[in-house]
């Protein structure tokens, strides 16, 4: 894949139907590019994109169109120059092993390196430090064939030795991982063999079709590390086996990365990348704004309108899974009834929560895990839409028919207080009065285990869950009736086998003809509402090329450049 | 006055002292634990024990208080890092800032005060007074975005930071410190303008300015001698008072500006109950404050005799 069919790729993100005709037709020469400018202006399209469009469709038809001697130019791609990212402030120490936030994982990705790598731009897995890996055959062991010749910035050779250490330590369940909320159950040190100096196993604790995502950048504590490192003291070194290697890293300021010359694939085309860390998103934005750094490494839509809106800022927004889940609680009247529970979800407007909350950045979800991230999502399950006079009919039939009285616990992060105040709102229209208490996530979250969290001993409560490459963690921890993170206390035995076979299945097939039963069932039983899927969204000025970031907040800069 | 000062000093350890328990103290009952905070809402309760008791938050409160004295300034749990240099740092930031700020709003304020005691009652005092009071009620967070979006943004004057680039000269620092102060130029000046107006007023209808003015001094002589000493008494009070808001209370400019001095460190220490962090950065706090308040007892009683002469007894 040449550099501008990638660019282009992404500058596709988020496009429109006709957007996209426009760029297929200037792409196969079917519009010259006084023509595509014209009409690509003619539909909204900025100018700055326009330019960024014919630019990466110049470079990727340099190649093939050569010969015909187009004329058309190619994208100049410039080498040097520092980078400036402005990121979110990692929340505590840089340690691999305890990282949960997004400036802290952000900072692992600069110089560590996955077995996989979960892009979002291609919602595929691609090789990173495994090239291949295998099941058996009934997903139990799977076997990573490593990548040779790479080393790590310690210049010590990578094997399976540094693969066994790591995942070892990540699984650990005596160790401070945090990598543990994806492995129990799943892999135990003692799983992790080590087959010959590059290739290695995972005995897992059940079959398992999706395991090679819980390798790889979707898991995001999960970067290679020598055998033997102290993890309390890693961000002292950031030693990792990627493109760039640490300058200097900063607590709490800032960090600056310079390229490995020992790099196994390309190497990077910058001199130098800066982070500068802020506490909050409004001042990064104003950063953007400001000319004081090139690029937004992740932010969320709302407060961002200023450069959402702006045609002066280059908008990568990425396929999430990222998203809200309402849960009702099952064994609590009267959401005991499911006619209850749907009526709640037919009350709600998820198109308009899209529009006003997500400035449109997002697609609507339909109240099961799965969406438009996931292959195995079943598409033929019809979309449930806002249906006041349907609710009100359930309601009726269950007994309600001048709706009822609930409580409602939610967090302060992001869009999440809006987003209540939107459900208590259509909720009303239906008869249903919901008292919200909006607490801050200390308080909310708890200690997080039944009985000691509000986020899961509420009523009804609504909670935030980040993007993930596969729906498993979605699929089990807050639904099945074991699930540490059952909120809505649903207990369905025939849910639970189904999550069981789709967890084992291996092949896509199998796994969407299970996720169209999962989805039909929890449509009919409702004990979680979804009410949308958010976009992963990175920012810059118009400038930067290359970038390559994932909707769990973390940033590849091997391709990125500068444009004069 | 050695011993004036020795006794406030010995005050000021004991003080601090109690400080340290009352902070140790209300940390414990902070609704959250380290482990969780560091490793997330979702993370394994398993991994969240095992980080607490390699940080050593689930021993007696006695025993990590112990531990924590002994270690002082010990280690941060969050950053896992000596918390020595970013405790210094930040506190030179911290000071850089309070000062800048010291520096333009403290002459300005008594200048407003005096020139609006001096027009008791007159339009001139009206407007000092209604101004200061006005920028007095605008929060830091809404003056400060409003200056990003004017000067850092529209006009591109200014810097969207207060963080210098490294080995930046002085002047280039200065620049990027600008917008941050203007906030705190715009809430200080009305306290202290206000206090320089009352000290002047009393002042000016003292019995000693009477008899100045009836001996034949110039006016301008008269309240450079006699008044301004005697006025600036209660404003020297105000800013010392303000210390501990310059040095540790501007979290909100902090953050906007991104500028990391102690506000946001306590801040950050707060929210994930980083105790090692808070009670260093606190008592840090509380050593510039009492500093601070000595000097300025010390310059009280330099410009009031009464007080040299009582502490002389």
């Amino acid at each position: 894949m040449s550099r501008g069919n990638s660019e282009l790729d992404r500058l596709r993100e988020g496009r429109t139907e006709l957007e996209n005709h426009y760029i297929d037709e200037l792409a196969s020469g079917n519009l010259n590019r006084r023509d595509f400018l014209r009409r690509g202006s003619m539909i909204g399209m900025s100018t700055p994109l326009l330019g960024a469009i014919l630019a990466a469709c110049g470079s990727s038809s340099k190649s093939t169109s050569a010969a015909g001697g187009s004329t058309t130019s190619s994208g100049p791609v410039t080498k040097g120059g520092t980078l400036r990212i402005g990121a979110v402030a990692p929340a505590a120490a840089v340690n691999p092993l305890t990282v949960s936030d997004a400036g802290g994982l952000l900072m692992l990705n600069q110089t560590g390196e996955f077995l996989i790598f979960d892009s979002n731009l291609k919602l595929e897995l691609q090789p990173m430090l495994a090239l291949s890996w295998s099941p058996n055959t009934d997903g139990s062991v799977w076997t990573f064939k490593l990548r040779p010749n790479v080393t790590f910035h310690n210049g010590a050779a990578m094997t399976a030795d540094d693969v066994v250490y790591t995942f070892q330590q990540l699984s650990d369940p005596k160790n401070a991982s945090n990598a543990l909320s994806a492995f129990v159950g799943v892999l135990t040190p003692s799983g992790v063999q080590k087959v010959d100096a590059m290739t290695v196993a995972f005995h897992l604790e059940a079959p398992n079709g999706n395991f090679p995502y819980l390798v790889s950048s979707d898991n995001y504590n999960a970067i290679i590390v020598p055998k033997g490192t102290d993890f309390t003291k890693w961000q002292s070194t950031f030693v990792g086996t990627g493109a760039f290697k640490l300058g200097k890293y900063t607590q709490g300021a800032g960090a600056s990365f310079v390229p490995n010359p020992n790099y196994w694939g390309a190497k990077a085309l910058l001199d130098s990348t800066t982070f500068n860390f802020y506490m909050s998103q409004a001042p990064l934005i104003l950063a953007l704004q400001g000319n004081s750094v090139d690029v937004i490494a992740q932010f969320t839509p709302a407060g961002a309108a200023a450069i959402l809106n702006s045609p002066s800022y280059k908008i990568i927004s990425l396929p999430s899974a990222n998203h809200r889940e309402l849960s009702m609680r099952n064994d609590i009247a009267p959401f005991t009834d499911p006619r209850v529970r749907q009526a709640v979800a037919y009350t709600l407007d998820r198109v308009g929560a899209v529009a006003a909350l997500l400035s449109g950045k997002g697609s609507v979800a339909n109240d099961y895990p799965f969406g438009p991230r996931f292959k195995s999502t079943d598409t033929s399950v019809p979309q449930r839409a806002q249906n006041i006079s349907m609710a009100k009919q359930l309601l009726a039939a269950a007994g309600h028919p001048s709706g009822f009285s609930t409580t409602l616990k939610t967090e302060i992060y992001q869009e999440i207080p809006q987003l209540a105040q939107v459900i208590v709102e259509d909720a009303a229209k239906a008869g249903i009065k919901i008292s919200p208490t909006i607490e801050t996530q200390t308080l909310y979250y708890g200690k997080s285990t039944f009985g000691n969290s509000d986020w899961l001993d509420g009523t009804m409560s609504l909670v935030d869950y980040g993007d993930r490459g596969v729906p498993n963690v979605y699929l089990t921890a807050p639904l099945t009736s074991a699930g540490t993170w059952n909120a809505a206390r649903f207990h369905n035995k025939t849910y639970d086998n189904l999550v069981k076979q789709y967890v084992a299945a291996l092949d896509l097939a199998t796994q969407k003809t299970i996720a169209g039963k999962i989805q039909n069932l929890l449509l009919q039983e409702t004990p979680v509402v979804y009410p949308y899927w958010i976009d992963g969204l990175t920012a810059s000025t118009p400038n930067v090329n290359g970038l390559n970031p994932t909707s769990i907040a973390q940033l590849y800069l091997n391709t990125a450049y500068k444009s004069a | 006055m050695v011993r004036f000062i020795l006794k406030r000093l010995g005050f000021a350890l004991i003080t601090l002292w109690i400080l340290s328990v009352i902070v140790f103290l209300l940390g414990q009952v902070l609704p959250s634990d380290p482990g969780r905070s560091i490793l997330g809402p979702l993370a394994a309760p398993s991994a969240v024990r095992a980080l607490d008791h390699q940080l050593g938050v689930d021993k007696p409160i006695l025993t990590q208080y112990w531990h924590w004295i002994s270690n002082f300034p010990g280690t941060s749990n969050q950053y896992q890092a000596p918390i020595g240099p970013i405790l210094t740092s930040a506190l030179g930031r911290s000071l850089k800032l309070a000062i800048f700020a010291f520096i333009i709003v403290v002459p300005l304020g008594i200048f407003g005060g005096v020139v609006s005691a001096l027009n008791a009652g007159n339009p001139v005092d009206r407007t000092i007074s209604v101004v200061g009071q006005t920028l007095l009620t605008v929060p830091e967070f809404v003056s400060g975005i409003v200056l990003l979006v004017v000067f850092a943004v529209a006009l591109g004057w200014l810097p969207v930071t207060a963080t210098a680039p490294p080995g930046s000269g002085f002047f280039t620092q200065l620049k990027y410190l600008i917008l941050p102060v203007i906030p705190l130029v715009m809430i200080l000046f009305g306290y202290i303008a206000r206090m320089a107006r009352v000290g002047t007023i009393e002042a000016l209808d003292s019995d000693y300015a009477r008899t100045a003015t009836l001996k034949g001094l110039p006016r301008g002589v008269m309240i450079r001698r006699h008044v301004l000493r005697n006025s600036l008494l209660p404003t020297i009070t105000v800013i010392a008072t303000q210390t501990g808001y310059l040095i540790g209370g501007l979290v909100v400019v902090e953050v906007l500006f991104r500028y990391q001095g102690i506000g946001s460190l306590i801040y950050n220490a707060a929210t994930q109950h980083d105790i090692p962090m808070l009670e260093a950065c606190v008592l840090t706090i509380g050593v510039v404050y009492m500093l601070v308040t000595l000097f300025a007892d010390i310059l009280f009683s330099l410009l009031n005799p009464r007080i040299r002469l009582k502490a002389a007894e």
